[in-house]
């Protein structure tokens, strides 16, 4: 298990949430919730489905806009900033349905990621040469390095699932939002993906991520917040929230709605 | 003969560039226009306002153009930002029936549904493309400028921006790609060639009017890219020079009265859209059949 943070005290704060709500025509899908997403750690966030954990990452990203409350980077607001915006300040995501670019092929799908200005020259991002070999890097990680000019969209389900990461990977963003990253993955490629993440978290990633499978969520976070209609039940160590009755209960659908 | 031959393939080549800047857009921006014809008219009409007034010089014309029909371009940037797909279509469609009324009825510029005849031919640096030949060579120059260029901005780093987009836009705004910009300039600079085209077309016929400019050149022109291949190099000037060869040799079939032959057209482009939707649905020149 990760133990990157048992110190006393809690590393800083990356992403502050602060009493955010997200109702769509009165029924709110987020309601008042606070979270810190402290940097360096794996934050996991569960609930059932419908908790708006999803609802939670489109918020963030700026793909929704909060009916209230505030999302602080770094202690700036960026409510209402654009979504390509807050995604260059450093917060990178994937989809629960992926959205690969699935007419581009492997290779292209992540060079374009790496790709930030609308223009053809890429101040930021190093030489062409730079961008390529990276690219190469990544796909080597990801195990698609023999995937490398096939298109998105002809790729085996476990491949378009490691080529979702091998797009954030591909970004440097400081902070990654996963939605779900590692359903429906087999034994092999699963242990693949949390080689990858914990590599990446030792960078110095700081990962929140959407899980279902209690197995993965044990093995792999050191903060779990728990979500339920919308509202935030728990938040704090594995042991803390996995061991509560009540909240397996739930968890487990033994509500009654 | 010769002058017949010459006369097709300069319109092939000026079809050529429309179908290649709406490919552009269609197949890498995936905003699907049926308003490419307004912009062929824009240029058309620019070149002739100008060449009537003022100058017979290319280098005048083509940069005035290329400015106004860009600039107009905002008025299908901006919906296309908007909306997608079946929505933008009627958009687009909207903006064409709304620009074949203006050119037929701003007489002032346009010379209304008679049109500006004696347009004197295009000239650069003093020079006047009076020779069909050369004004071939003018056009194919052109034709292979605009290939080459288009590819190559499809194969950099602004190609791959708009292909994400289409693919993906909620991606590609999360992962940093400003969609309105890319948006804005790939539909700024598909319409601003689009014009070219119209500048070499009014030039070389010396005649134009509202009719090369209606929802039908429009539907041509996207006929041409489906057809050839969408989102590929050369589907494009394939469908082009098919759909602009096809109703010149209707005329040569001799059991055909002359009369019918719009009709006739019409007939066979329709069957032939409908056969390869159903048998080449990626265009002649699209990717090989994937397995399902």
């Amino acid at each position: 298990m990760l133990q990157v943070s048992k110190a006393q005290v809690p590393p800083a704060t990356l992403l502050e949430i602060a009493n955010l709500t997200k109702s769509f025509d009165g029924a709110k899908a987020v309601e008042d919730v606070s979270l810190h997403l402290r940097e360096g750690i794996i934050t996991t966030l569960v609930g059932p489905n419908g908790a708006g954990k999803t609802t939670l990452f489109n918020l963030i990203t700026g793909h929704l806009r909060p009916t209230s409350g505030d999302i602080r980077w770094r202690g700036e607001s960026i409510v209402g900033t654009a979504p390509w915006k807050i995604a260059r300040l450093g917060v990178a995501r994937t989809f629960q349905d992926l959205r690969l670019f699935s007419h581009m092929t492997v290779f292209e799908n992540v060079l374009t990621v790496m790709e930030k200005s609308a223009w053809f020259w890429q101040a930021e991002a190093g030489s062409g040469a730079e961008r390529r070999q990276r690219v190469h890097e990544i796909l080597e990680i990801t195990g698609l390095q023999h995937k490398v000019g096939v298109r998105a969209d002809d790729l085996a389900y476990a491949e378009r699932k490691f080529l979702s990461m091998a797009r954030i990977m591909a970004t440097r963003a400081k902070m990654w939002l996963l939605d779900e990253p590692a359903s429906g993955l087999d034994p092999r490629s699963y242990e693949r993906f949390v080689t990858l993440l914990r590599s990446e978290v030792r960078r110095g990633i700081t990962i929140c991520i959407i899980e279902h499978n209690l197995e993965i969520v044990v093995s792999i976070s050191d903060r779990i917040s728990f979500l339920d209609q919308g509202r935030l039940l728990a938040d704090g160590e594995p042991e803390e929230i996995l061991g509560n009755p009540e909240l397996s209960s739930i968890y487990f659908g033994e509500r009654n709605s | 003969m010769i002058a017949y031959l010459v006369n097709l393939a300069t319109l092939v080549c000026i079809n050529a560039v429309l179908a290649v800047t709406l490919n552009f857009i269609m197949g890498y921006a995936g905003i699907f226009s049926l308003a490419h014809a307004v912009f062929f008219g824009i240029g058309a009409y620019v070149a002739a306002f100008i060449a009537l007034r003022w100058t017979d010089s290319l280098l005048l014309q083509l940069p005035a153009a290329m400015l106004i029909a860009g600039v107009i371009s905002a008025a299908l940037a901006l919906p296309a930002l908007r909306v997608r797909g079946d929505y933008f279509v009627a958009a687009s469609l909207g903006f064409q029936v709304l620009a074949a009324t203006v050119f037929s009825e701003w007489k002032s510029v346009t010379g209304g549904i008679g049109g500006l005849v004696g347009i004197p031919p295009a000239s650069i640096a003093g020079h006047a493309f009076t020779d069909p030949l050369q004004f071939l060579g003018l056009a194919g120059v052109t034709l292979a400028l605009v290939v080459v260029l288009t590819t190559a901005i499809v194969h950099s780093s602004f190609g791959r921006s708009l292909k994400a987009i289409r693919d993906s836009e909620s991606a590609a705004l999360a992962f940093g790609k400003n969609v309105a910009l890319i948006k804005t300039l790939s539909v700024f600079y598909s319409t601003a060639i689009c014009a070219v085209a119209g500048v070499l077309y009014a030039d070389y016929l010396s005649f134009i009017n509202v009719e090369s400019f209606t929802i039908d050149a429009s539907t041509l022109f996207m006929a041409m890219v489906i057809v050839g291949g969408i989102g590929t190099v050369w589907g494009p000037i394939v469908g082009a020079v098919l759909l602009t060869l096809l109703p010149a040799a209707l005329t040569y079939l001799p059991f055909l009265p002359r009369t019918e032959i719009g009709s006739v057209q019409q007939m066979i482009y329709g069957l032939a859209m409908v056969m390869l939707m159903i048998f080449k649905p990626d265009g002649l020149m699209g990717a090989k059949q994937r397995e399902a």
